[in-house]
């Protein structure tokens, strides 16, 4: 690839090191920022049009701008969290370049006016909440953080804080709980937490590759970063593409690149023989895409527009030799475990869709069920406190709408398995009674 | 996979447990009370100080228990409360809420076998299987079905005490269970931090057909 | 703190044009409009809003998405629609989400029939089930505390009993343990949840999850009856809605008024009630025969009293308890100096005070009021324990300074009387209040104790010199606020229970001893007869009072050893839900009780039993019936004048806010 921003120096040895890094031009881009003034780095990142890397596509620079002015307690969090399914890229960048990552930070913490930061990492990122640690002190060393950084006025501090396990710490408003020192259950919003967030004061919450990339555009200009990608989806995006493909790994694209290119010319595709069944275009919340879809080219819009998300852009594929019922069984039981339990509806509906998903499996389920099960989706949507639920019910209910025949022929062979009769059309377990006439 | 089940057919424990009328209730213990090994409240102040509110030092500190105590104990979770000056009702809600913190005793190694989707499309069932039959009824070993780990590029994996391996076969993990045992780095050349980014056949191999199974989430 | 005074505003629902508050939620706003919003989870008692339940799911034109009606703030123009398509699916699918692992056992449980998800089923629910899994099942009821079972079938996860114990009474006790589907209500490893202010969560449940041990299965709601009434247990007064079966009590709940109780109860209150009523009551009058206290007939006890106190005549001192009303106080009070010419009559514990300083403390614009603990910039606790004087208001503190930032300053006699120590308070109050010198808004919430003992005259003067130095009269939401030793003492003091002042604080002709100098008097012989409504003292000089006293003649609920020994004649005497009259609330309120349960046995109303012992002795005090003891109390105390007990009706009155309302 030409275009390589994030991934430029990845396997450079030592990368992790302040000195390796600093040779490579580290920190510079901190030097450059700290000469304009905040509002001069929030223009750039405005011009970039750098969106959201974690899930929501939200326009960086335009949440930086959100924050109110004045000198209140101000607060940024990076979003390490990292669990949507198929997700890996953030990893990559902590454990090999973490000072990107702080340097980024840096930066935004100044463009926002926040004093006081904090990297929320998954508990499972041993590894790279060490590395982390070890950077951070390094930075620290360094003047690049703590007070009066390099005689700019502005003070930062940071703080490396381990999840302990919970997907919905990454949403961002569990995650502000989590931090708190509670239960990561989501808030309400509004507020949002740009007015009140971390300990009710403003918050900027970002993903780790969204800061990350900060750097590279304060070095090259808001404006020549724009240049790369489509006119909606700007700049490079880091892929993460699993499941059944030949070469899984992590890929630098620029936005807007065929989805085939992505999951054949970089990952392998599927193994000699097998064809693309379906893929989830970004982590397992994404609706499913087919075959049919490989063409579209890889960006925000594109994947909308085609009924999906790009979401944390991780590619997850599947070949035809996976029964469609299977996938959807994992994802739902994902989504069940992961359930906060504050909201009712994904609560109970990612709960009563594993129980029919598994009767489904087991035989004991009949057609009615698709019904039901795709209804309880459609409740789902839209309904709950956080989009956790959807996560769930819209990847399951594209399932259920683009493999229908499959849920059903998986129905009729569990069956007969069992010597069960054909389904009927009106099983006598539906319908119930009616409470008011 | 069955899972495991308590009494009335409960996943969770407490879900059966009436109180016990005869003990106090639970307020903030005093220092009277409650002794604290001088190193944990030593961990625990360092990491209260890090923060605005302490209290966003219960995470750090219930983990840092856990490495006391072998897992979130009530005596665990009494010391915590003890420190953080926090009703220790309040700890261990926050101690359920989370997979990496055991409120149920536990083996000493933890390993975690992703099986979630993009580990399961490449056999995570299996490697599951048989990490749970190497580990057999090892009291040391702590085997559990994990969500994903954010390693699928190095699918199927597993997280031995943190450090992550992969590409797994079951054929790996009696070497596995060895090096942990015998206090070894575990699989050293199949450890996650000597993957090299740029080399995308790095992780370039078969795997299984419709293997989709097993794992409890 | 200046409290927010909210603008009105129109908007609109279900096609009809609605007034209402700005920024109320909306399913507060919408009851403006009579649309009721089902809710599960929001109780704004609760504090914030939080949004679990998705029961209020409603369609705001101009936002896509559904918005819940519990947490958005209603807005001028706002367009609002509950009657959509939409928004019935959505209430539909919430319910059937939150009962497809109910139990649905209504049938047997004592929820059924005040249960607010079954209202909601039948008002909002889909009326069918589509499902078909098996539900959870577990052993259930479980103990929770000595007062409180729990059933986690049941229980929808609306998060309301922890929010309280979180959030309201601040003890952390009960949480949500688990994640997800798993979660439970549930305590830290099965320690009970015992706390002053537990059984509150009995009542916040919306289904049949949490229940009162002692209520269990004791009846359903179409075998009773609601009587409101006010707690008499401690000062705090907490207005209650008594659930009456068959003329007995069988449950205490809430019965919300902000100015009083903000809608809780203790669990003293709540729970003790069963017990007052029950076992162990006396029921019948008594008297000493051969040394024991045995049963006998009305007649035989009121003559006996009589014929003993026109004996002692002058030489009675008499006390009057806590849970005495006004009018059995100023009945009392009437058989004394007009009946007996006795002064010797008191009602407090803590000695004299001079009756200049009764005045001046009751002073009506040096009067706060409850929600003015909440809203004041600082709250002096003097001399006082919230939580075991007056319960209640430990909540309303908690509330201050968690919602508005109110500062808790807590002292004692001893940094009042020592002249630096006060004026370093003073300034310390001062300084909570706002930069610009419009002074801080300081309540003094000060216990009788106080001013009890040799310097408590002293005291007394040195708070009326700190609310002076703080301009407290002159500050709106500022003022004193007495927790008095007991339940009803404020108003025995304005009915003229004291031994230096009648009715209203007047002046008397010639002052009598008080509670301590009456104990002295009848240990010395000086009195021989002792009269005791309802009042149980203890200590020393009591004992040996009693001891040496000619005639003891008292009204009790319950035999305490000292009654079973030294009394001679014991009127069986009414617990608080078989009273009616009127008592007052510390920071003034009359309120009035009324009769909700029988008298047990014999038991006859206090009113009624001190009226036949005055024309026993020669005094007709013309009373007849309870409200002709009132009509006569209002009559007495100048600043009553005019009140009915219509006017006080179930909310109480304030007579010093009363009359600036009559005048102006
Ligand atoms: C259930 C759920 C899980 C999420 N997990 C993550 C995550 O692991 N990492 C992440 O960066 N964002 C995650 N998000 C998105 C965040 O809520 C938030 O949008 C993001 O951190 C904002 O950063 P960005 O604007 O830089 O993308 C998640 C959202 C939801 C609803
Ligand atoms: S026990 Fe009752 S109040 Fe508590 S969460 Fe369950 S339903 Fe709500
Ligand atoms: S009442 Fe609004 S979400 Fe529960």
């Amino acid at each position: 690839m030409s275009d390589i921003l994030l991934f430029k120096d990845i396997d450079e040895p030592g990368l992790a090191t302040l000195e390796v890094y600093a040779k490579r031009g580290g920190y510079e881009s901190l030097r450059k920022a700290l000469e304009m003034t905040p509002e001069e780095v929030l223009a750039q990142l405005e011009s970039s049009g750098l969106r959201g890397r974690g899930g929501a596509g939200f326009a960086m620079g335009k949440k930086v701008s959100f924050l109110p002015k004045g000198s209140i307690d101000k607060y940024l969090v990076c979003n390490a969290d990292e669990s949507e399914p198929g997700t890996f890229k953030d990893r990559e960048l902590m454990q090999k370049s973490p000072h990107m990552l702080i340097e980024g930070i840096v930066i935004a913490s100044y463009a926002a006016g926040a004093s006081r930061s904090f990297i929320y990492i998954r508990g499972e990122y041993v590894r790279q909440a060490d590395m982390l640690d070890a950077a951070l002190a390094e930075a620290t060393q360094a003047g690049y953080i703590g007070e009066d950084i390099l005689k700019s006025g502005h003070s930062l501090s940071l703080v490396v804080h381990r999840g302990a396990g919970a997907y919905i710490c990454g949403e961002e408003t569990g995650l502000l709980d989590s931090l708190e020192g509670k239960r990561g259950n989501p808030r309400l919003k509004p507020p949002f937490p740009a007015n009140q967030g971390l300990y009710q004061g403003p918050t900027l919450i970002n993903n780790v590759e969204t800061l990350a990339t900060v750097p590279a555009i304060i070095a090259m200009g808001g404006e020549q970063y724009a240049k790369l990608g489509t006119d909606t989806s700007k700049g490079t995006k880091l892929v993460s593409v699993s499941g059944h493909v030949q070469r899984p790994g992590n890929y630098e694209i620029e936005l807007g690149t065929p989805s085939r290119e992505i999951i054949y010319g970089l990952a392998g595709g599927p193994p000699e023989g097998r064809q693309v069944k379906c893929w989830f275009p970004g982590g397992s919340s994404a609706p499913v895409l087919t075959a049919g879809d490989l063409d579209l080219p890889y960006d925000f819009d594109s994947m909308a527009k085609a009924g999906s998300m790009l979401g944390s852009g991780a590619i997850i594929v599947v070949d035809d030799s996976t029964p469609i019922l299977d996938v959807a069984l994992k994802v739902a039981k994902f989504y069940r475990h992961e359930s906060c339990g504050k909201c009712t509806p994904c609560r109970e509906g990612t709960n009563w869709t594993v129980k029919m998903l598994e009767r489904i499996d087991n035989g004991t389920a009949t057609p009615m069920d698709i019904e039901i099960m795709a209804s309880v989706q459609e409740h789902i949507i839209g309904n709950c406190l956080c989009v956790l639920g959807d996560a769930m019910a819209m990847p399951i209910g594209s399932m259920i709408a683009k493999f229908r025949d499959e849920f059903e022929t998986h129905i009729e062979q569990a069956r007969a398995r069992n010597d069960l009769a054909p389904a009927e059309p009106e099983p006598a377990l539906a319908g119930g009674v009616s409470a008011h006439a | 996979m069955s899972v495991k089940r308590f009494e009335g057919g409960s996943r969770v424990p407490g879900w059966y447990e009436p109180v016990d009328p005869a003990k106090d209730a639970a307020l903030v213990p005093s220092p009277q009370e409650v002794q604290v090994p001088a190193e944990l409240r030593g961990e625990i102040e360092r990491h209260m100080a890090l923060y605005p509110d302490s209290r966003s030092a219960a995470l750090p500190a219930l983990a840092a228990a856990q490495r006391v105590h072998g897992w979130c104990s009530p005596e665990a979770i009494d010391q915590v409360a003890c420190v953080m000056a926090l009703t220790p009702a309040y700890l261990d809600a926050v101690a359920t809420f989370y997979d990496m913190l055991d409120t149920e005793p536990v083996g000493r190694h933890s390993v975690y076998v992703c099986t979630n989707i993009s580990c399961s499309l490449r056999g995570a069932g299996e490697l599951y299987e048989a990490m749970r039959d190497g580990a057999g009824d090892d009291p040391e070993f702590n085997v559990r079905a994990f969500e994903c780990l954010g390693a699928c590029d190095i699918a199927p994996m597993a997280s031995v005490d943190g450090v992550y391996v992969g590409p797994l076969a079951p054929e790996d993990v009696p070497r596995l269970l060895e090096d942990v045992r015998a206090g070894r780095p575990v699989l050293a050349d199949k450890q996650l931090s000597t993957r090299i980014v740029a080399d995308p056949n790095a992780n370039s191999r078969a795997y299984p057909s419709h293997p989709i199974e097993g794992g409890e989430s | 703190m200046p409290r927010p005074e909210p603008k009105t505003i129109t908007f609109t629902i279900d096609g009809r044009e609605v007034q209402a508050p700005e920024n109320a939620m909306l399913v507060d706003a919408a009851k403006l409009g009579d649309v009721e919003i089902p809710v599960f989870c929001y109780e704004p008692k609760l504090g914030n809003p939080v949004g679990a339940c998705r029961m209020c799911l409603v369609e705001i034109e101009g936002i896509p998405k559904l918005q819940t009606g519990c947490s958005t703030p209603v807005k001028d123009g706002m367009v609002v629609n509950t009657e959509s398509e939409r928004v019935k699916t959505a209430q539909q699918s919430v319910v059937e989400f939150l009962l497809i692992n109910h139990p649905l056992d209504c049938p047997v449980c004592d929820k059924g029939g005040e249960c607010p998800l079954q209202d909601i089923t039948f008002g909002w629910g889909p009326g069918k089930t589509r499902f078909v899994e098996e539900k959870r099942h577990f052993v259930k009821p479980l103990e929770l505390s000595p007062e409180i079972a729990i059933d986690r079938e049941r229980c929808i996860l609306c998060y309301r009993c922890v929010r309280f114990s979180q959030e309201i009474s601040e003890d952390y006790q009960l949480v949500l343990l688990e994640r997800g589907a798993h979660s439970y209500v549930s305590t830290f490893d099965g320690h009970p949840y015992v706390a002053p202010f537990s059984g509150n969560i009995v009542e916040l449940c919306p289904v049949g999850a949490l229940t009162s041990r002692e209520y269990r299965f004791r009846a359903r709601p179409w075998d009773i009856e609601d009587a409101g009434s006010v707690c008499t247990l401690c000062p705090a007064q907490c207005n209650v809605t008594l659930t009456v079966r068959d003329e007995r009590i069988l449950r205490v709940l809430a019965r919300d008024h902000s100015e009083v109780d903000d809608g809780w109860l203790c669990d003293r209150g709540r729970f003790a009630y069963p017990r007052l009523g029950g076992e162990g009551r006396v029921t019948e009058p008594l008297l000493r025969d051969g040394g024991e206290l045995r049963p006998v007939s009305w007649e035989r006890a009121l003559e006996e009293a009589a014929t003993r106190l026109k004996r002692a005549g002058a030489a009675t001192g008499a006390i009057v308890g806590g849970g005495a009303t006004n009018e059995e106080g100023l009945l009392l009070s009437r058989i004394m100096r007009e009946g007996l010419d006795s002064p010797h009559i008191d009602s407090r514990v803590a000695g004299t005070l001079p009756l200049e300083l009764h005045r001046a403390l009751a002073e009506p614009n040096l009067q706060a009021s409850v929600s003015d603990l909440e809203f004041a910039h600082a709250v002096l606790v003097l001399d006082c324990n919230p939580i075991e004087d007056a319960a209640i208001l430990d909540l309303r503190l908690r509330k201050g300074v968690r919602r508005h930032g109110m500062k808790l300053v807590p002292a004692t006699a001893a940094d009042l009387l020592d002249e630096r120590s006060a004026q370093e308070l003073a300034a310390k109050l001062r300084a909570t209040g706002p930069a610009d010198d419009a002074g801080a808004e300081v309540v003094v919430l000060w216990g009788e104790r106080l001013t009890a003992g040799p310097d408590g005259a002293r005291a007394a003067q040195a708070l009326l010199d700190l609310a002076s130095t703080l301009n407290l009269a002159d500050t709106k939401g500022a003022g004193l606020l007495e927790i008095p030793a007991r339940a009803n003492g404020r108003g025995l003091r304005e009915a003229g229970v004291l031994p230096n002042a009648g009715p209203g604080l007047s002046a008397l002709a010639e002052d009598g001893l008080d509670a301590i100098g009456i104990a002295r008097a009848l240990g010395e012989g000086e009195l021989s007869c002792a009269y005791l409504l309802g009042a149980d003292r203890a200590g020393e000089e009591w004992e040996r009072a009693l001891e040496r006293a000619t005639t003891v003649i008292s009204h009790a609920t319950f035999l305490t050893d000292a009654l079973r020994e030294h009394a001679d004649v014991v009127f069986p005497a009414g617990a608080y839900a078989e009273k009616e009259g009127t008592i007052v609330h510390p920071d003034g309120r009359i309120q009035r009780l009324r009769q909700a349960a029988a008298h047990p046995g014999e038991c006859r109303a206090e009113w009624q039993v001190l009226a036949e012992l005055a024309r026993r002795i020669g005094l007709d005090v013309e009373i007849q019936s309870g409200a002709m003891a009132s009509q006569q109390l209002f009559d007495a105390v100048p600043r009553y004048a005019g009140l009915t007990l219509e006017e006080i009706g179930g909310r109480g009155v304030k007579p010093h806010e009363r009359e600036v309302a009559v005048a102006s």
